[in-house]
């Protein structure tokens, strides 16, 4: 199965050494680039691939970018031989079909890495950029309906030869976004960081040679491998099976299913999302490289989250999803939204291999969403146009022994708000509110966390607003008789006469200077009957006003609350 | 007259003495007293003082550093405290900026919040950007919310308005309310302890501020009294996280300074050694027993980072930037259930520590390792009194390292250094070459208790040339004490393109804020010509979310050119590249007052009178595979004569610490005192 490892503590160090230059990789992309995204956000990762493609380390940011380099490798070595690569070329990819891409914002630059004449590694990175072209500014509105509308492909093309970057491909591709100097400026950062990872491991092959350094790779592999599979060894064997569903497909609709049967035997674990529903008519299907980082992202988070990033968690896990679902689109279908459904199908990766584990390691279901939301108009002060991204989170789920958290960004999410003083600063926007939703969390022996709102006054005329959101019809289920969560909802003038509730997928409304926008996430699970709730819990939660006392007689009843409160 | 430092750990609470009549320095220690550090320090004062023969009346300066408010957060043992802030914000505190902590361990949870959400009222107010009034401060309901607090007890009070760094007017009238209802309540209006923008940081950080300030003040209270009785005629200072001295008024008033000042005097003791010595760039490590710190002084300056976590809050206040990780001495090795050995972040800690300490510690650690390998001596721990088991440790080492892996004992212990080596070394990398600097310009500062035993190894595995160990490297952040100046922070947010209207504003905040610093230095009772006031202006491109400090020394009305020109190049220092043809917009002024202390001169030693002198003994010591065991020779610190050469293998003892030199190094005792190290990889 797995060999055994040869050598404990040089490996130990080796991933230490290996570790510093994926880091060091990591913090020079993300310290050199423009884009906020890729610098505030770090909604980058970087990457280290021995010359058979396999994923060597990866420096921890996003889990979103968990093994997302892999298809690109595989794609560039199917299409080149080793020999045919240089010292100083550079690869650049972001098409999901065609170069195992996530979405097109997320750009890929893949260097071959030479030692003594031969390819021993690939230094990759990856980074979301903040436009590449298409529809909307930001390249990820919800509404496409196919890749065309989402900004330009690239397939594996090489940008870069011997060290000399192509420039005329570099421009033809900055001037398809809509800031090319900034396009420029990071692409550049993305091809250096490589080239300085490269140094550094040319650096460390010197030191240790080869066959120490080949010895060391094995020795990382296996044990990442044996680790994960000594989790799934543990887990009783049995098929155990979730659902959750988005609400729709993008446009209003049914709701569409993401069915996972998690199947364990012995040191094995398939993930197959046979049962999940058709491919969407709007931007949220899930390509192939998110619904794999997404369950390396499950089965860390869930068995191990010590787990070294590497082709040793890969290895172990069988996924599959049947093709034409919202789980493997076909091209073109949209997919630039995908963060939501990604959220969503870890929820239901989560709910199948918690039936594998005892209830005290078992969370109820959390948002498993987020509620992204763009303002765009007109800044009289800069005299220019704007656009405000904005991503929201929700309640987290409730534990055997603690209530789950609340407001927080779940999964493969975990983006930052940006602070109401900024917001104003910048913008002609007043931020009214930012607050819990009280009986947002779903009731239980322990509550689900609360979702959060957050109400926005536009200042100014032909203002612009659109939402890529979901769950505005079906919460977050409890567990062990834990009650579910309550939905998101949107609405535009809250409180006053003119007041309307917009759908998840709203676009493109043009709103009036007084107008209010107001977002109210759902959020999570409950764990437990309801009647088991301490009641010094109950009373707390009725004191902060995180529950209202009409919802509590709702859920504990009149006679419980009495006793809370006594 | 003498100048002492005291430094309080959780386990012993340091001193330096230094005699400013004959440039002598001498170190002592006792055990913390945590309950009430004060008592610690009372004691190690009359112990000392008593021990060396001085007399309490000609200690002319008294400096300590306190982790007494970092405890306070970490055990959440603070006052019960309530917030006012804007309608529609009192969620902010506990919303944060809504990322979880761990990214994917979801069963890490926040720390509880300090202020629970009944005590956190709104206030009908609002204050535009810029500063104008949107919705005055509506009287009844500030009344009714200080009555709410009033009636639940609060014993301390946040304050924390929207806009308020723009227009502090609001947040008086409300400190002044709350002070007149609610007297002897300890009050933070968010506009004094952090007038920047960004209402989630300021707020956490002025809650913290509420949360340690009173029982802060009952603490500086006794130790004040405890000087006092003693008979020390000297006010005492505190150094605060910039690495900085306070006086006990000003720490009183802002306590949250202090919430990571206990390493900041250990950096700051190096950078002004180094500066001395003439080594000017200098990576510190400081290894204790459960944490390694590290961090970087160039050109004799450390580097500040303006925000942190304390117990997962966050703190923003200038302070200086050192990374911590979970790799000391008592870090525990295990082999885990896949057949990988990994070294920490566990830690046997003080207690029981490591297994060779006998006090009840089973599992292996790095000291174990250092022990079983000759590196350390059983009878050196704190200059003899204290004996240390090397059987248990090698047994230790057998049973739970060596056989498992099937490695003879000295593979599975130098084994557990090197992961432990490599783990360090990573930190180094984080805080140096990642950040753009370049090593071989560096030398590495190594103190705590364990630093000199593993800097020889982690300088080669980094690439830094050399290394500097100062005197009693496990005391030096007590010297640090004395090596300090007073200093305290000002900043004014201020938003806006540049341009020469712009600037000229700037330069009126900067006025503003110097004219402020000087009334805290005659406060201090600092002579003029001992005042200094750095001016920094935060700025960034039109279209970034971050800024970048620049340096506005010497920069007067006319010269928003230059100033913008120093903008490019601090983005090139700092990121790498500069964007000339981009719009740069202004963020916020800050000032750093500095009071130069009449710091304690560092003398030049007189050194022993030959290396044979200095000579104590011979012990075999564990190199490395090549070079097994070798027969190294071991020296008396105090005794080493300045500028001879000393050849490695050898071991360098003193009472807080162990220098190694492997085969290939060689040493030199500088003229001040320091040791020299050429690691020569």
């Amino acid at each position: 199965m797995s060999k055994p490892i040869a050598d404990p503590i040089q490996m130990e160090v080796f991933s230490n050494r290996l570790l510093a230059i994926a880091e060091d990789m990591g913090s020079i992309l993300i310290r050199s680039s423009f884009s906020s995204n890729i610098k505030e956000r770090k909604d980058a990762s970087t990457a280290l691939f021995d010359a058979r493609g396999r994923l060597v380390a990866q420096a921890d940011h996003i889990p979103i970018h968990l093994g997302a380099m892999i298809g690109a490798v595989e794609t560039i070595l199917a299409r080149y031989r080793l020999d045919e690569m240089a010292p100083g070329d550079a690869f650049i990819c972001n098409d999901p079909y065609l170069a195992g891409g996530s979405h097109l914002p997320d750009i890929s630059i893949i260097t071959p890495i030479h030692h003594d004449g031969e390819v021993r590694f690939f230094a990759g990175n990856i980074a979301h950029h903040a436009d590449v072209g298409g529809r909307t500014p930001g390249s990820t509105s919800g509404v496409s309906r196919s890749i065309f509308e989402e900004g330009i492909r690239l397939p594996v093309i090489r940008i870069a030869r011997a060290g000399t970057i192509d420039e005329d491909l570099l421009s033809l591709i900055a001037v398809n976004t809509r800031d090319p100097e900034e396009r420029l400026l990071d692409l550049r950062t993305q091809i250096g960081t490589n080239l300085r990872g490269g140094a550094m491991l040319i650096a460390l092959l010197d030191r240790m040679g080869w066959p120490a350094t080949e010895q060391a790779i094995e020795d990382i592999l296996a044990y990442t491998g044996r680790r994960l599979r000594n989790r799934i060894a543990a887990l009783p064997d049995g098929v155990y099976r979730f659902e959750r569903s988005m609400d729709d497909d993008g446009f209003p609709g049914v709701p569409v299913p993401i069915v996972c049967t998690a199947r364990i035997a012995g040191e094995t674990l398939e993930l197959d999302f046979e049962g999940s529903g058709p491919e969407a008519r709007g931007a949220i299907n899930l390509p192939d490289s998110a619904i794999k980082a997404s369950c390396y992202y499950c089965v860390k988070a869930v068995l191990d989250p010590g787990l070294m990033p590497n082709q040793g968690i890969i290895d172990p896990i069988r996924i599959t999803a049947p093709p034409g679902t919202i789980v493997n689109p076909r091209p073109p279908a949209a997919v630039a939204a995908r963060a939501v459904t990604s959220n969503r199908l870890c929820g239901a990766v989560f709910g199948a291999l918690f039936q594998a584990l005892p209830p005290e390691r078992v969370m109820a279901s959390c948002n498993d969403s987020t509620s992204a939301t763009s303002v765009s108009g007109f800044n009289p002060r800069r005299q220019a146009t704007y656009v405000y991204p904005e991503s929201m989170g929700g309640g987290a789920g409730a534990f055997a022994d603690r209530d789950g958290m609340d407001a927080v960004h779940v999964h493969t999410v975990n983006s930052t708000n940006l602070p109401a003083e900024a917001l104003e600063l910048e913008y002609p926007l007043i931020l009214e509110e930012y607050c819990f939703v009280p009986d947002s969390g779903g009731a239980g022996r322990h509550r689900g966390g609360l979702g959060m709102a957050r109400q926005i006054r536009i200042l100014a005329d032909g203002t612009i607003f659109s939402a890529r959101s979901d769950a505005h019809v079906i919460p977050a289920p409890g567990v062990f008789g834990g009650k579910p969560s309550n939905v998101t909802r949107i609405l535009r003038n809250p409180g006053t006469e003119r007041e309307e509730v917009l759908h998840s997928k709203s676009s493109g409304l043009v709103m009036a200077a007084g107008e209010t926008i107001r977002v109210e996430t759902l959020g999570a699970g409950g764990y437990g009957p309801p009647t088991e709730r301490p009641l010094d819990r109950l009373a707390a939660d009725l004191r902060e006003g995180k529950v209202t006392r009409a919802a509590a007689e709702r859920d504990y009843g009149v006679e419980m609350v009495c006793r809370a409160l006594a | 007259m003498y100048r002492i430092g005291v430094d309080v750990g959780g386990t012993f609470t340091d001193f330096t003495l230094h005699d400013d009549a004959d440039g002598s320095i001498r170190f002592f220690k006792v055990p913390s007293t945590p309950h009430d550090p004060s008592a610690a320090i009372e004691a190690g004062l009359l112990q000392m003082l008593d021990g060396f023969g001085l007399q309490a009346g000609n200690v002319g300066y008294l400096g300590h550093g306190t982790t007494v408010a970092t405890n306070i957060v970490i055990e959440r043992r603070g006052a019960r405290t309530g917030l006012l802030t804007t309608r529609g914000f009192r969620d902010v505190l506990e919303l944060g900026r809504q990322a979880r902590p761990s990214i994917y361990d979801y069963r890490v949870q926040k720390p509880p919040v300090l202020v629970p959400r009944d005590l956190r009222i709104e206030v009908t107010e609002r204050t535009g950007p810029d500063g104008s009034v949107l919705v005055s401060l509506d009287e009844t309901t500030l009344e009714a919310a200080i009555t709410q607090l009033a009636e639940s007890g609060v014993e301390s009070v946040a304050i924390c308005f929207l806009h308020c760094y723009a227009n502090p007017v609001h947040e008086s009238l409300a400190k002044a309310a709350v002070e007149r209802r609610m007297p002897g309540v300890f009050v933070s209006a968010s506009s004094e302890i952090l007038p920047e923008f960004r209402e989630f940081e300021r707020m956490s950080t002025t809650v913290v501020n509420a949360f340690v300030g009173p029982r802060m003040g009952r603490y500086l209270d006794r130790f004040r009294e405890r000087v006092k009785a003693i008979g020390i005629p000297a006010e005492p200072y505190t150094i605060h996280s910039n690495g900085g001295l306070m006086s006990v008024a000003t720490v009183r008033n802002c306590p949250v300074r202090t919430c990571v000042s206990g390493p900041a005097a250990g950096v700051v003791g190096a950078a002004e050694i180094g500066r001395v010595a003439g080594f000017p760039n200098l990576i510190t490590f400081d290894v204790g027993g459960t944490s390694t710190d590290v961090s970087l002084i160039h050109r004799s300056r450390p580097l500040y980072t303006s925000s942190r976590l304390v117990a997962g809050y966050p703190i923003k206040t200038p302070m200086l930037d050192i990374h911590v990780i979970g790799a000391g001495g008592g870090s525990i090795a295990r082999i885990d259930d896949a057949g990988a050995m990994k070294v920490g972040p566990q830690s046997a800690g003080a207690d029981p520590g490591p297994v060779a300490y006998g006090r009840g510690g089973t599992e292996p650690t790095i000291t174990d390792a250092n022990l079983t390998l000759g590196r350390l001596d059983a009878g050196t721990l704190l200059g003899g009194r204290m004996m240390m088991d090397l059987e248990a440790a090698r047994r230790v080492i057998h049973d739970r390292v060596a056989k498992p892996l099937g490695l003879p004992i000295e593979a599975a212990a130098l084994g557990i250094i090197q992961i432990a080596n490599a783990n360090m070394s990573r930190a180094i990398r984080s805080v140096s070459v990642e950040k753009g600097y370049d090593v071989s310009e560096f030398a590495l500062a190594a103190f705590g208790g364990a630093g000199p035993l593993h800097a020889a190894e982690v300088a080669v595995e980094c690439g830094i040339p050399r290394l500097l160990v100062p005197r009693e490297p496990g005391t030096l952040c007590a010297r640090g004490m004395l090596l300090s100046d007073l200093s305290s922070d000002y900043v004014r947010s201020h938003f806006a393109d540049a341009s020469a209207e712009s600037w000229q504003h700037v330069l009126g905040l900067f006025v503003e804020m110097i004219a402020e610093g000087s009334a805290w230095l005659d406060g201090e009772a600092v002579a003029p010509g001992a005042r200094s006031f750095r001016r920094i202006l935060d700025a960034r491109y039109r279209g970034q979310n971050f800024e970048v400090k620049v340096d506005c020394d010497g920069l007067e009305a006319g010269q928003l050119a230059a100033l913008i020109d120093r903008f490019h190049e601090a983005h090139t220092q700092e990121y790498g590249y500069a964007i000339p043809t981009r719009e740069v917009e202004f963020v916020s002024a800050r000032v750093q007052a500095t009071g130069a202390v009449n710091k304690a001169p560092q003398s030049r030693i007189t050194g022993g009178p030959s290396l044979g002198a200095a000579v104590i003994g011979r012990r075999q010591l564990y190199v490395d595979a090549r070079h097994g065991w070798q027969q190294a020779t071991v020296f008396d610190r105090d005794r080493l004569p300045v500028g001879v050469p000393i050849k490695g293998p050898a071991i360098i003892n003193e009472m807080s610490a162990t220098t190694l030199l492997f085969p290939g190094q060689s040493a030199m005792v500088e003229p001040f005192g320091n040791i020299i190290v050429e690691v020569n990889a």
